[in-house]
């Protein structure tokens, strides 16, 4: 359903992306690890074009978009097509739990406000915030925050969601709840592309587990495959070396 | 017996000064409320670095910046007469305004706007690029227009960085609009002068003149104060 094709990007003279070829199916899930700079987060921004790959194509939906050309409605259809959590949450400050998640039906899909509020509500209830509806972001916790930021992202109905870390900046204790909320959302059936550090999770969740390193997809496999005999050495130090820091 | 101050005459002639009050009063808010789109419109010039139009803001602060206030009000009140006129009779345009029915109030709004906005300016640009970077991408992520992004997420937040700064900004243009005497604008400042020469009191009268800006100025902090604390409210943390 989401097929990039040689995704190349540079930073000026600094070369990313090297060329990434990566396919997901309808309902999958896919976990991305690696090393740190190793062009994870690039990868996922440059699917929403949050940044513009150098080259390439992403298709999604057999809508196909080539970097070079793309247009401001062809940007807006992946982006509205895709939905994404932010390690930093990044939920907007002024706007209550509530705004948060109807915004995007408001202005973007332009529903009528008791719609967006109905189907916002639903949402919510989900991911378990039912009773925070008027908080400001600044008046919860991380955890609570990214489960918001799983509900805007969600709010849309994309096609996949796209997690950036999403447990990254949480207190230890807060990391299982919002691991919990984002594996009721993939047994829903939701497409996801996710970048983790927390190698047990991706273990249990993921249909596919893809490992980068220095702007290429490395190796990728069963997850089961990769993390018992992973065929890269490579693959395998990064493996070894988290389990430890995880313990 | 010598009297310092004539008090009685200072009281008689609140009501008159105050009765100017709405002028004052209409002409800060007037130029305030213009000025926030012109240093809108100038910020996002500045920050999307639109050509030629980046430059022309870059003059237009600097040249502002650098004249006094008292020079642009002449520049206005004298200048735009010239050039509507100079306009209607070489290029046949703007016929329907008639130059000798723009009163001095509206060539002193014109003028204020015109020096608050430059000044506006840099102060929403440098609050709009204090907005976190994740609030601008969150909202392209959602796929919200440049314009939504704006309204909806970034200006409410710029706008209360920046409400400390706009609002010394207003209490500086409320005193500086006693200066719209100048092109005979009766304002309060117009009729305390008017007062004075009347009654040959004129200590008295800016006696009175400067007790109407301080408790003014004093009012408008208050309520300064009270939207600063409205604005805020979503940034306090768990109570
Ligand atoms: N906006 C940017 N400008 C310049 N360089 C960047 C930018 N974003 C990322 N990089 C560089 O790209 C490389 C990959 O970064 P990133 O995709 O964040 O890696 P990861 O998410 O795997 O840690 C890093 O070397 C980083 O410094
Ligand atoms: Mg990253």
């Amino acid at each position: 359903m989401i097929k990039l094709e040689n995704i190349h990007k540079y930073y000026d003279s600094q070369h990313v992306l090297k060329g990434i070829d990566l396919n997901i199916h309808e309902g999958e899930v896919v976990s991305i690890l690696g090393p740190s700079g190793s062009g994870k987060s690039t990868l996922l921004r440059c699917i929403n074009f949050l940044e513009q790959p150098t080259s390439g194509t992403v298709e999604l939906d057999s809508k196909k978009v080539n970097a070079e050309s793309a247009g401001k409605s062809e940007v807006l259809a992946l982006r509205t097509a895709t939905g994404m959590v932010f390690q930093q949450y990044n939920l907007f400050k002024n706007l209550t739990v509530l705004q948060n998640v109807m915004v995007g039906l408001t202005s973007v899909k332009q529903l009528k406000k008791e719609q967006a509020k109905e189907t916002s509500l639903e949402i919510l209830e989900k991911v378990g915030l039912s009773n925070r509806l008027d908080h400001y972001p600044a008046q919860l916790s991380g955890g609570q925050q990214q489960r918001v930021g799983i509900a805007r992202a969600m709010a849309l109905n994309p096609k996949v969601l796209l997690f950036d870390e999403p447990t990254s900046s949480l207190d230890p204790e807060l990391v299982d709840g919002v691991l919990a909320t984002i594996k009721s959302v993939a047994e829903e059936g939701k497409t996801m592309l996710i970048v983790t550090h927390e190698l047990q999770f991706a273990r249990e969740i993921s249909d596919r587990v893809v490992f980068m390193e220095d702007g290429l997809i490395v190796e990728e496999g069963m997850p089961d495959q990769m993390f018992n005999y992973a065929k890269m050495e490579r693959t395998n130090q990064f493996l070894k070396r988290s389990k430890r820091s995880e313990e | 017996m010598e009297n310092l101050l004539d008090i009685s005459f200072i009281i008689e002639s609140f009501p008159t000064i105050l009765s100017r009050l709405p002028i004052t009063i209409g002409i800060a808010v007037g130029s305030m409320v213009i000025s926030l789109f012109i240093g809108l419109a100038t910020a996002l010039i500045k920050i999307y670095k639109v050509p030629v139009l980046s430059v022309i803001t870059s003059i237009y602060v600097s040249f502002i910046r650098g004249t006094p206030l008292l020079v642009q009000i002449y520049l206005v009140f004298y200048g735009i007469p010239k050039v509507i006129y100079y306009l209607q009779i070489e290029y046949g345009v703007l016929l329907s305004a008639d130059v000798n029915s723009i009163s001095p109030e509206m060539y002193a709004l014109m003028a204020f706007s015109i020096n608050l906005g430059a000044y506006l300016s840099e102060t929403i640009r440098s609050a709009i690029e204090s907005v976190d970077r994740g609030q601008f991408e969150a909202a392209k992520a959602i796929g919200m227009s440049p314009v939504q992004m704006m309204t909806k997420i970034i200006f409410p937040q710029a706008l209360t960085v920046a409400i400390p700064n706009l609002g010394n900004m207003f209490i500086s243009t409320i005193k500086d609009t006693s200066l719209v005497f100048i092109i005979g604008v009766v304002d309060v400042m117009g009729q305390a002068k008017i007062l004075g020469s009347r009654g040959l009191a004129f200590f008295e009268v800016y006696i009175a003149v400067s007790i109407v800006y301080w408790i003014l100025c004093i009012v408008v902090e208050r309520l300064l104060v009270r939207l600063e604390k409205r604005a805020r409210r979503y940034e306090r943390g768990i109570a």
